[in-house]
């Protein structure tokens, strides 16, 4: 085991005891065990309940199975996936985690480059927080997708698909950051010192990149005209991701840090952002097809938006307009920042497929039979399995960085001077 | 080759032996929700004189079609004349395709985890010489007509020559390949069934809409099914 002299810190001192008896690992463990419960849902719903087809009606005609197959089609709930509305919660909480962690990475990346000095001593932490959500984001796309066809993403790739340039994407943005948080663990090494800008420069690179894809990504959905008409969308997913991440930052540093002056540095870039995210928000709606502003500014929609706007904008910029000594100003403003921010995740998503696809001959939504009603508005709460999938992907977020904490002394980091 | 199909809507009776057929045919998963095709009803008044309209429909085939160009592992392609297809074993389940639609025609076949979608019988009839598929071959009133529109001398290019036409959501781009037939003799109901800004095509005034997207994106075409 190596020692650390200056703060007489111990790295590499993981042991089991520590990891079934430290508090926030028995936290993690508690989100850890609601995933798995969604994981076990998941799977049952999606590889093994039952459904069949009219061949296997055919040649079974008196199995148990092939009835409780015919029942399920007739009065289940349709399967896991919504014709409708396909992408879900899981695409919400995937965005938000990844984006997030993303812009903890990119503004650490910055601070980096503009040798921020109150942002570098925390800055181990900040940046293993970025990639435990950012894990903690392929951890809940993994259960959205089918993993068991996944290695065809590396076998038969389409290098022109959005979808597909994610991989590399993360193939080079995850080791990046590891090496990041490598170097700041070394900093006392020169040599190390020089390939740092070189990595920073790479990893803004990438950053800028990512927002761009994922961005593309929505944007080559031509019919969900909320995402088609949304003015600068790469720009909009920087300003909200990072406004998110500042909060989360800030967070971070009342729980960790409790350093005054990085919590005020902190608490004036999230004010700048979040200023920012409001009035794109007012002014975007300007340009949205009428048609989704319709039903987000004044239908179905209209409470949850309002709501974040006043989570993720008023709130925050009413809290963080002055400056306030005391620190629970700072962290109300916070939290309200990320619950605000996913929730405006949410109607993004959600708000995408709102507008039904049905209206195909510009004559009116059409249903299917008589009996059915006519839906002018799509939404589909989300199944237990998934919901308890996107609240246990908090544990990976623990899990992740208390481990990489308690083996490298990440958070006794920010006791050593760096310079 | 280049496949496409006319539908007659005016004609459909609502029997829904079209849904049954296809998924007799190939095999599609039970369930209201699992339609390769399906009939819709669009319920309108004009001065409380009630109307229905009933629209068959299915994947349009697009040309320049969205779900093709999203697919991250080609589960989604263009193969033999331009049939949009799709093979389960690539499909990671990601539901881009089903986004990218405009026309909610994809769906999620659960027996195999893995999205779905009309393929104008291709595995079932056309590779073994049929040029009929399923759909149209049990429709009592004759409502679709299907053919490969490269062939002057097909019933559906000589129907698409006497008889004008529209496509569904022309806007987005995607050049469809679902010809819908104008109402013939019954303006009640074409007032009814047809919006009125929807531009109204001759085989004509359509073709070189269809020339120019199929030159962009004839390359990605594949002679077979993977």
């Amino acid at each position: 085991m190596e020692g650390n002299s200056k703060i007489n810190l111990r790295k590499n001192g993981l042991n089991l005891k520590l990891l079934l008896t430290d508090r926030v690992m028995l936290i993690s463990y508690f989100f850890l065990a609601i995933a798995a419960f969604g994981l076990v849902e998941m799977i049952y719903e999606r590889y093994f309940l039952l459904s069949a087809t009219a061949l296997d009606a055919g040649l079974h005609p008196a199995s148990t199975e092939m009835a409780a197959a015919m029942k399920e089609a007739v009065f289940g709930s349709g399967g896991e996936v919504k014709r409708e509305s396909p992408w879900s919660l899981y695409i919400v909480n995937y965005m938000y985690m990844i984006y997030v962690g993303s812009g903890i990475i990119f503004l650490v990346a910055v601070a980096e480059l503009f040798e921020v000095e109150i942002i570098l001593k925390p800055a181990a932490g900040f940046l293993t927080l970025g990639l435990s959500m950012v894990l903690a984001g392929l951890f809940t796309i993994m259960a959205d997708l089918n993993v068991l066809n996944l290695h065809w993403m590396v076998l038969s790739p389409q290098y022109n698909s959005g979808m597909w340039l994610m991989l590399p994407l993360y193939m080079v943005i995850i080791p990046l950051a590891i090496l990041e948080v490598y170097l700041i663990v070394n900093h006392q090494k020169k040599w190390i010192k020089k390939v740092a800008f070189l990595i920073v420069i790479v990893a803004l690179l990438v950053e800028f990149v990512e927002f761009y894809i994922q961005a593309k990504l929505f944007n080559m959905n031509s019919a969900r005209h909320l995402w088609t008409s949304y003015p600068l969308l790469p720009l909009y997913f920087m300003i909200s991701s990072f406004a998110a991440s500042i909060a989360i930052m800030g967070l971070y540093s009342y729980i960790v840090c409790k350093n005054i002056i990085l919590m005020y540095t902190l608490e004036r870039i999230a004010f700048a952002f979040v200023v920012a995210l409001g009035s794109y928000e007012v002014v975007s709606y300007l340009f949205i097809d009428k048609k989704w502003a319709q039903i987000i500014l004044f239908g179905s929609f209209k409470y949850y938006f309002y709501l974040y706007i006043l989570l993720a904008a008023i709130i925050p910029a009413v809290l963080l307009f002055k400056h306030y000594m005391h620190n629970y100003f700072k962290l109300i403003a916070s939290l309200s920042i990320i619950a605000g921010t996913y929730l405006g995740k949410a109607i993004f998503v959600y708000g995408g497929n709102a507008y039904p696809m049905s209206d195909r001959f510009g004559v009116g939504f059409e249903k299917y039979g008589e009996y059915k009603e006519v839906k002018d508005i799509i939404f589909f709460m989300p199944p237990l399995s998934e919901i308890a999938i996107v609240i246990g992907s908090v544990g990976v977020i623990l899990f992740v960085y208390r481990s990489a904490d308690l083996l490298f002394g990440i958070t006794a980091m920010q006791k050593i001077d760096l310079k | 080759m280049n496949y496409a199909m006319s539908l007659d809507y005016q004609s459909c009776i609502d029997c829904k032996a079209c849904e049954v057929a296809c998924k007799e045919e190939n095999g599609v998963q039970l369930g209201a929700d699992k339609q390769r095709i399906w009939i819709t009803q669009v319920e309108t008044s004009i001065f409380g004189q009630p109307s229905v309209s009933l629209h068959p429909s299915q994947c349009n085939h697009c040309l320049d079609a969205p779900c093709v160009g999203v697919c991250p592992t080609g589960s989604s392609y263009f193969g033999l004349g331009g049939i949009v297809m799709t093979d389960k074993d690539l499909c990671i389940l990601c539901k881009g395709c089903m986004e990218a639609c405009p026309y909610n025609a994809r769906f999620v076949d659960d027996t195999h985890v893995a999205v779905d979608k009309c393929n104008f019988c291709y595995d079932t009839r056309l590779v073994n010489g049929e040029m009929t598929t399923a759909c149209q071959a049990t429709c009592p009133t004759k409502v679709r007509v299907f053919g490969d529109i490269d062939d002057e001398e097909s019933d559906l290019i000589q129907m698409l020559k006497k008889r004008k036409f529209y496509v569904l959501k022309e806007d987005e781009g995607t050049v469809p390949k679902l010809f819908y037939l104008l109402p013939e003799h019954d303006d009640y109901f074409t007032i009814n069934s047809v919006a009125k800004d929807t531009k109204i095509y001759t085989w004509e005034t359509y073709r070189p809409i269809i020339e120019k997207a199929k030159a962009k994106r004839k390359a990605q075409w594949k002679a077979t099914a993977k």
